[in-house]
């Protein structure tokens, strides 16, 4: 046995285990994709008819957020075989070694619990509701059941990251309206041709550990595809709340000029330089731009049509 | 009436065993760092009970105060 494998076995076995520090218990809420969340929860909110009081509000976006939070910690916990075999993910607290896998379980099921009485009670039932479901939809159907199954595992986990904007929408009104419903609808076709731009240059690490994303199982034409046909779907999507009379011409606006560049951004992905398999010959440059640009789509459309409803 | 020796003597039979919380053999560096790691969990798990009081809190009074009723 060489020295470096012995020393590192000698480290692995006698290394103390000196427990998890807050930030590692913090790392398993996924704090970036929870910002989001609060970002399209808080918008949902913002557009809602009807009152809400402030600090109720305020307890509303905090029980969304916490949440997210809950089912991201689940993940974490069901994902952490894969989670230790992608570069991406080792440094998460459970394949680190910081946080027991059964603790993680346990912080996640305590949370989602927590997250949807503290719902009930500020708000409605309606509201608590849906977060459960959409904890359940994330954590079991997602992860648990479609992610290692389907290579169209993003088309429906597109779904999760969707329903903050209804849960806000129902924290105000106590019912679910067609307004929420659509932007509920526009996450849901955004989510596609923003992960799979991601996944066109970064799907060597899923490949590794078996998940079967949409450029390991078909390819990399077959992808390209697929990113502009969903961004040709959403164009029209987004415009739904303006021509139905939902989103006045500050949102309509918007919602043509950031449809149009997404659409350009989808079109350079599709007719990007490539060889016989579609595999890029210019380092993905465009798909790195639009899922840049993606994430950019989606805050301004949702400010925007906060902005309309204020204005 | 009990000698005030034997008092203490019985005293310390009943008393839990010393438990050691950190290892013998860790450095003195790897204990500090593990106190103050537990220092700090307990620290949050405070203000994270304070919170979730102070959420309820802040829930019952302004439903009590707006709509007369909690439901």
């Amino acid at each position: 046995m060489s020295d470096h494998v012995s020393d590192f076995l000698h480290d692995a076995v006698s290394a103390p285990d000196l427990g998890a520090e807050p930030k590692d218990w913090l790392a398993l809420l996924k704090p970036r994709v929870v910002s989001l969340v609060v970002f399209t929860g808080a918008i949902g909110l913002v557009i809602a008819p009807g009152h809400i009081n402030p600090l109720l509000a305020a307890i509303a976006i905090f029980c969304i957020a916490l949440g997210a939070g809950a089912a991201g910690a689940i993940n974490m916990w069901y994902d952490r075989d894969i989670d230790s075999i992608m570069r991406r993910t080792t440094t998460r607290p459970i394949p680190a070694g910081k946080i027991k896998a059964g603790g993680a379980l346990g912080f996640g099921i305590v949370l989602a619990v927590i997250s949807v009485l503290l719902l009930a009670m500020a708000t409605n039932l309606c509201a608590a509701g849906v977060l459960a479901f959409s904890i359940f939809y994330y954590a079991v159907i997602y992860t648990i059941w479609l992610k290692r199954r389907t290579p169209q595992n993003i088309v429906i986990g597109g779904g999760a990251g969707a329903f903050p904007a209804v849960i806000g929408w129902a924290a105000v009104t106590g019912h679910i309206g067609l307004l929420p419903m659509l932007l509920f609808l526009i996450v849901f076709f955004w989510t596609p041709p923003h992960f799979w731009s991601l996944s066109l240059y970064a799907s060597a690490d899923y490949e590794k550990a078996g998940v079967p994303m949409l450029p390991v199982v078909k390819g990399a034409r077959h992808t390209r595809w697929n990113v502009f046909i969903y961004t040709l779907i959403l164009f029209p999507l987004a415009l739904s709340p303006w021509f139905l009379g939902l989103a006045g011409r500050i949102y309509g606006a918007t919602a043509f000029v950031l449809g149009a560049a997404f659409l350009y951004f989808a079109w350079g992905v599709l007719r990007d330089e490539q060889d016989a398999k579609g595999v890029s010959l210019s380092k993905d440059a465009p798909a790195r731009a639009a899922f840049k640009f993606s994430i950019l789509y989606l805050f301004l459309l949702f400010a925007a049509i906060a902005v309309d409803r204020l204005v | 009436m009990m000698a005030p020796a034997q008092q203490d003597e019985d005293y310390a039979k009943d008393r839990m065993p010393r438990v050691e919380i950190v290892e013998s053999h860790w450095s003195d560096a790897q204990k500090a760092e593990f106190l103050r790691r537990r220092r700090a969990r307990n620290f949050l798990l405070l203000a994270a009970l304070g919170g979730f009081c102070l959420i309820i809190y802040v829930i019952a009074m302004v439903k009590l105060h707006e709509y007369g009723q909690m439901w």
